[in-house]
């Protein structure tokens, strides 16, 4: 039988649990052979799988069925959310998550408010945690060599290896970490450091945090951290630093810049950026250079020489690079000391030694730039990946220590972790996944996901977070701390290492800090400023020896080094500006596509020092010349069913010793592959879809009014209206992620996507205008514009989309009967249709990833945006409950609150006083499609133009 | 004036010769070969329409290429198409009846019949293009228990009541014309089933005066019915698109625009089945060179006038200046689906043009391959009209693409089976000429000839 079975006989052979395929292939020999499932039926597996976890026994398993508590806790209400206030991590950082729980199960994060750094907001990754919490491909057990162990055996283990470790104090023992901020895990390493004083550690991270440090080295001759004040900003110079792109700072950054921006009447900040592979920074600078990366330390360099840097000599420039540069001279001479240059991790050494200096000379840091000590792995020697490589190849490991990180997949491909790891006597990882590393190493030990964890980390500002567990661990798992605490010899519980530590900060008043700081989620303690001067002279230019292209390296901006390739909601949300889904690309440049008759599409072979990979070609509007960028985090082994094979593996043909920028050679292959991308058409088509103000014209034209045969329908006392301020909007997808989870939007698979038919309610929208070498780029997020005279109402036959008192267009999802007439009919095609069944199978516990206030959609009918209604609904309740009026702000959508710009403001427009009213009456006010008389209620402002251009523009 | 001249039909044939001749056609079946090879392929097509639908229902509508922003595609596309078949059948016998052309009388019978099965055929669409179809009926205003009514605004309302009443009046027409000659054929019957199977159609029919006298009278009143019934159930099927805002739908030319497209293409069907009947049951005697020459003017002529539907089209938009127009416009000439647009003007306009000429019109093959290519044609309008609109609408940031799948080519090539199983069931059971309306020709022009 070669055909997949239609029919399935249980869950667990629809979820190909190994276990259970054992004993089919007992039971039914023939059965054995059927082929491994499709991906395509991803969704159903994953759904199945949380019912898996149940089915194979496992120690703690939640999922075995919906029984309600004989003895109900006093607190908690079935169906009433409890709040938690704790953090997720990124690279090691915390970002602080209010986690919204219902009957014990987490099902959405949002920021954490109050948080001095990110102020409640979120980005892709914070929103998507949730995810990776039910993720059924999680290692749910230790196992050694593949087969389940116990814990006591675990435990075992480690006696028998600290008696060797003991032996000559850990002089063959390896600890490999990941960047980590966390205060109790650095004081475990600590005491782990001084019982086995031999013991190396060596940090790995694919993110680039060591050499941002190396940077900062570099440039100030000691480790630091660099914070950027965009907030105290007039004018910023990036050098190919994507600041506002996704990461741990892209919070902090966003938000700071938002707040610069809407300083004053008109924008009082400027951006100044010069880029190869065009990003959220450059997509919303003012004044955008194209450049390769290598060109960028020239460019500094001639900066500093207009600036009177000492020691920089000016170099004659092509035209368009003097333009751009004297133009942000000119801008920086105007700023005086509120100007600041950053240099990204690409452009190396020698590019962060200018930036610092130029800072220097302008007078930056204590302004718009503060230096801390490193917040990450501070106090703890560490060597470098490298050096572990060296020393595994020539058998000097015995036992190799992996915690929370994935080498064999992650590690530059010119040093082959995996031949190194086979060296290894005993490799044991600590992991949430069975992953690539996992399934190298003698044993793999399960880590608990943050939300199940007692731990802390530091936001990138510094500021701590004790990270409390929202609910009991599902999987036989255990917390880093737990394990460390079992190398250290010691047996406990999860909570005590992370109390323990607190407590030496605490002091005498322990027991009401520590309270405090679980309810606010974070320690209001911050980072000092210290001061710092940069190393003098001038750090000698690369020998550009190598021909070939620029290949330049980016980490993925939705699925980051590849730790996330397993969620669905990562994988297919578009990233930004290419709006591609389910893999990555080659970034070239038009006029390089041009010149090779390359198409979208097309598959391209790099090739850096013998080492290759294949990859679609992307022809990327903007990007420089004779430059290819390559996203990593792709390409993955062994992620899980929903993330294997997806892309090409960028870390494969990566040289460890330049990982962000190196060269390479492209030539184009005679096949090509298929892209999911969400949005087709990039050109505006001279329709005035985003308008654009400027300095000189700063308001758009009063719309003329449309008159209306029908009478104006009454409002309830509320009516509800949102404004997208399109200045603001970075394009980092917070939004749609959010969005995604708080309404349980379907994941709906790459052959879905393909087709045209993902399901998000929310779609940024993006724009290129002008030339294709070097365009202005634009975000426009376009969730339902909830019409007030709405064209979709006119079209459904059965009453299944109606008109809310409160003016919402509301959708009935029960008495949809799927005509589609209204998705036709609507002129922003805001309107997703379950052309299929996306929901997980009726078997699967679901409830716990869902959120139970919104319905699931069932094929055959029609979704889209509904305003949060539920958030609605529950402010009303709380409000009556209190007895008082609603107040502006007592509702917040779901990407408004995830937003970290600001950009999405959402209230009450018969209120003249909320902020939405107030914004409505802006000059930069107007309605996308006015002129069709659907009187929409979300609406826009118009972006600033502050570019170059913007003096003869007009509205 | 001289007889021979105006005489559709040729006067040398005696009324009992037409009668045992096309009574003749089911009780003694002529063409049993050509008829069972058409009947396989029809099953076979029919076949495929159920294992299409048993999918769909099954997996749903996304095992067909619609996505948003194309939210309809070949269903909505062919239920036109389909529609705009079935209305000549009844324009041909109710207004011709009405303005007493007789020439109608060989033609119409096979005329309703078609509309009948193609009505059919258009009908099922809107009910398996849902994405729910069992809540079908909640489009109907039923006693519901919440007093949820249906949403009398929407187009798709509207569309329901058009098409369910032109199906039940065009039933109606079609049985109430063939009660005559049932009777004719029930009494001609020698074996006893079919004697008890006409009979039962007869509904006792014996011919007397006043049987014929209430037979007129029903039958004209019902013609009165009908003719503005075809104007209005495809000026509705326009409003379907009309009623929206989108560039290339919303426009008040729709409605003649689809009128005149749907006799259009309903004559060209009707020609094909004339040319092809005419020559499977060697029927020259009755559809003679004339009613071909007289079919061939009048689809010259819907020909024309959708032509100048066409042109108007470019002329709104071009008049209006909307940018939005203007560029559906260029997308439908210049776009992905150009193909489309010029296919459509090609297949429709440029073969017709051959119907100038008189020598065409009256050979059969001739007036056949035209038909055929009008048929093609209004099938490619009826698609550009729907999917140039929807795959480019409004914001460029959700414009899109199509591809029909291949559930949605054997559903659509599955109805041909459905219209063709009941037509040839049709043909081999029923009169597929009216006799007694073609002997009354025949019997008019003799009169006229012996004076």
């Amino acid at each position: 039988m070669t055909t997949l079975p239609k029919q399935w006989t249980s869950i667990e052979e629809l979820a190909g649990d190994p276990a259970f395929a054992e004993k089919i292939a007992a039971e039914f020999p023939v059965a054995a052979s059927f082929p491994p499932t499709a991906r395509r039926d991803f969704l159903k597996i994953m759904a199945a799988s949380f019912a898996l976890a149940g089915l194979t026994g496992c120690e703690k398993s939640s999922f075995v069925a919906g029984i309600p508590y004989v003895d109900q806790p006093e607190a908690a209400l079935p169906g009433v959310p409890r709040y938690y206030a704790t953090a997720v991590t990124l690279d090691g950082y915390a970002q602080p998550v209010l986690a919204t729980t219902y009957d014990g199960r987490p099902t959405k994060l949002d920021g954490l408010p109050g948080h001095p750094a990110t102020q409640g907001r979120s980005d892709v990754f914070m929103q998507a945690a949730v995810l990776q919490l039910y993720d059924p491909d999680r290692a749910q057990s230790p196992t050694r060599t593949g087969e389940p162990v116990t814990w006591i055996d675990v435990g075992a283990m480690f006696s028998e290896q600290r008696r060797e470790w003991r032996t000559d104090g850990g002089k063959r023992l390896r600890l490999l970490l990941s960047q980590t901020t966390s205060p109790t895990l650095i004081r475990q390493i600590k005491e782990f450091q001084s019982q086995f004083p031999a013991a190396r550690l060596h940090v790995h991270d694919a993110s680039g945090e060591r050499e941002r440090t190396a940077a900062a080295i570099a440039a100030y001759g000691q480790p630091l951290d660099l914070h950027y004040q965009l907030d105290a900003c007039v004018v910023v110079v990036s050098f190919d630093d994507d600041f506002l792109g996704p990461g741990p700072r892209q919070l902090l950054n966003a938000i700071k810049w938002a707040q610069a921006r809407r300083r004053g009447d008109v924008p009082d900040i400027h951006l100044h950026c010069a880029e190869s592979i065009p990003a959220a920074t450059g997509a919303v600078a003012s004044h955008r250079l194209r450049a390769s990366p290598s060109r960028m330390p020239r460019l500094m360099e001639a900066l500093a020489a207009q600036l009177g840097v000492t020691g920089a000599s000016a170099t004659d420039l092509p035209a368009e690079e003097r333009r751009w540069l004297m133009r942000a001279v000119a801008a920086i001479n105007a700023a005086k000391c509120r100007a600041l240059v950053t240099a990204g991790l690409g452009t190396g050494l020698e590019a962060a030694r200018w930036a610092a200096q130029i800072n220097e000379a302008l007078g930056a840091p204590g302004r718009t730039l503060k230096l801390s000590q490193p917040i990450a792995d501070p106090g703890i020697a560490t060597a470098s990946l490298d050096e572990l490589v060296t020393d595994m190849n020539a058998g000097q490991v015995d036992t190799l220590v992996i915690l929370n990180a994935n080498p064999v997949y992650t590690a530059p491909g010119s040093l082959d972790f995996a031949r190194a790891l086979s060296k290894v006597k005993t490799s044991i990882h600590l992991g949430l996944y069975r992953d690539e590393t996992g399934h190298r190493c003698t044993y793999q030990l399960p880590l608990t996901h943050d939300l199940e964890s007692w731990s802390d980390a530091r936001a990138v500002d510094g500021t701590a977070t004790i990270i409390q567990p929202v609910m009991t661990p599902f999987y036989d798992v255990r917390s880093r701390h737990q394990l460390m605490a079992m190398m250290l010899g010691r047996d406990e519980a999860a909570d005590l290492s992370v109390k323990t530590t607190w407590r030496e900060t605490f002091g005498e008043s322990f027991d009401a800090r520590w309270t405090k700081a679980l309810r606010d989620g974070f320690v209001a303690e911050g980072i000092p400023e210290i001061q710092a001067k940069p190393a003098s002279g001038r750090i000698a230019p690369a020998a550009s020896d190598a021909d070939g292209a620029d290949i330049v390296f980016r980490l993925d901006p939705t699925l980051w080094d590849g730790r996330y390739a397993n969620l669905g909601w990562l994988q297919e949300l578009p990233k930004p500006l290419s709006t591609l889904t389910w893999g990555n690309v080659i970034a070239v440049s038009p006029t390089w596509a041009r010149d090779l008759d390359v198409e979208n599409g097309d598959v391209l072979e790099v090739d850096i020092d013998g080492r290759k990979l294949s990859g679609p070609a992307w022809i990327m509007p903007g990007q420089a010349d004779n430059t290819i960028g390559l996203w990593l985090g792709h390409g993955r082994e062994q992620a899980g069913r929903v993330g294997n094979g997806v892309g090409y593996n960028a870390y494969s043909v990566r040289p460890a010793a330049t990982p962000w920028l190196t060269k390479g050679f492209v030539r184009k292959r005679d096949r090509n592959d298929t892209l999911a991308v969400t949005q087709l058409h990039h050109r505006m088509e001279g329709f005035d879809l985003v308008r654009e103000v400027s300095a000189t014209s700063p308001t758009l034209p009063a719309p003329s009014p449309q008159p209306s045969l029908y009478p104006p329908k009454p409002s309830a006392k509320h009516a509800w209206g949102m404004v997208i301020d399109i200045d603001s909007c970075i394009g980092c997808n917070a939004c749609v992620a959010a969005c995604t989870a708080e309404n349980n939007v379907a994941v709906v698979g790459k052959t879905q996507v393909e087709m045209g038919r993902e399901m998000h309610w929310l779609r940024i929208a993006r724009y290129y205008q002008g030339d294709v070498e070097n365009p202005r780029s634009y975000f426009q997020p376009v969730p339902c514009m909830q019409c007030e005279d709405a064209p979709c109402e006119t079209g459904c036959p059965v009453h299944a989309t109606t008109h809310s008192p409160e003016g919402v267009n509301q959708m009935v999802y029960n008495r949809c009967i799927g005509t589609r007439t209204c998705s036709s009919f609507c002129p922003y095609k805001v309107r997703r249709f379950n052309y299929l069944d996306y929901r997980n199978t009726p078997e699967a516990p679901a409830e716990p990833a869902h959120n139970p206030d919104v319905t699931l959609r069932s094929r055959g009918v029609m979704e889209k945006c509904t305003y949060c209604t539920q958030r609605i609904q529950a402010a009303h309740v709380a409000a009556d409950k209190d007895n008082r009026d609603l107040r502006d702000g007592d509702v917040v959508t779901a990407c408004q609150a995830a937003c970290p710009t600001h950009a999405i403001v959402f209230g009450d427009i018969n209120d003249p006083n909320s902020e939405v009213s107030k914004l409505r009456r802006s000059g930069r006010h107007y309605a996308l499609l006015e002129e069709l008389g659907t009187r929409p209620r979300t609406t826009y402002l118009a972006k600033w133009n502050d570019g170059p251009d913007s003096e003869d523009h007009r509205t | 004036m001289t007889a021979s001249a105006t005489d559709i039909l040729p006067t040398d044939q005696s009324i009992g010769d037409v009668s045992s001749q096309l009574t003749g056609i089911p009780l003694h079946f002529p063409a049993r070969r050509q008829w069972w090879i058409a009947m396989a392929v029809a099953i076979a097509l029919l076949a495929l329409f159920i294992v299409s639908v048993v999918e769909l229902f099954t997996r749903g509508v996304g095992i067909w290429g619609l996505n948003v922003p194309v939210t309809w595609a070949f269903a909505i596309h062919n239920y036109v198409w389909w529609l705009g078949i079935g209305h000549a059948g009844t324009l041909i016998s109710a207004l011709l009846l009405l303005t007493g052309s007789e020439w109608r009388n060989s033609l119409n019978r096979f005329a309703e019949t078609m509309t009948l099965f193609a009505v059919v055929c258009a009908g099922i669409y809107p009910v398996i293009h849902l994405g729910r179809p069992w809540y079908l009926y909640w489009m109907f205003p039923y006693p519901a228990t919440m007093d949820v009514w249906p949403q009398f605004r929407s187009p798709l309302e509207w569309d329901i009541w058009a098409v369910l009443t032109y199906l039940s009046v065009s039933v109606l027409f079609w049985y109430t014309g063939l009660i005559p000659d049932l009777a004719n054929a029930r009494d001609r019957a020698r074996r006893r089933g079919w004697q008890v199977f006409f009979g039962i159609l007869a509904l006792g029919w014996r011919g007397s005066t006043i049987h014929w006298h209430r037979w007129s009278r029903t039958y004209r009143i019902m013609a009165a019915i009908a003719v503005p019934l075809v104007v209005s159930v495809h000026s509705e099927i326009s409003l379907l698109f009309a009623a929206s805002q989108l560039p290339g739908w919303h426009s008040t030319l729709f409605p003649p625009y689809f009128v005149l497209g749907a006799a259009f293409s309903g004559f060209a069907v009707v020609s094909v089945i004339a040319v092809a009947l005419r020559a499977m049951f060697d029927l020259k005697n009755l559809v003679t060179r004339k009613h071909l020459d007289v079919l061939g003017k009048v689809l010259l002529a819907t020909g024309l006038m959708t032509g100048y539907g066409y042109v108007f089209e470019v002329v709104d938009a071009l008049y209006s200046g909307n940018p939005h127009d203007l560029q559906t416009l260029l997308n439908r000439t210049t776009g992905a689906y150009a193909w489309l647009y010029w296919g459509a003007v090609f297949f429709n306009f440029v073969p017709l043009q051959l119907l100038w000429w008189r020598q065409v019109r009256r050979t059969g093959w001739a007036l056949l391959l035209i038909s055929v290519s009008v048929i093609i044609g209004m099938w490619l309008e009826r698609y550009m009209i729907l999917v140039t609109t929807l795959y480019r609408d409004f914001l460029v940031s959700s414009w899109s693409h199509y591809t029909p799948t291949f559930w949605d080519w054997s559903t659509y090539v599955g109805t041909i089976g459905l219209f063709l199983v009941p037509f040839l069931l049709a043909i081999r059971f029923i009169p597929v000429i009216s006799i007694f309306e073609t002997e009354k020709t025949l019997l008019d022009e003799q009169e006229t000839r012996d004076g």
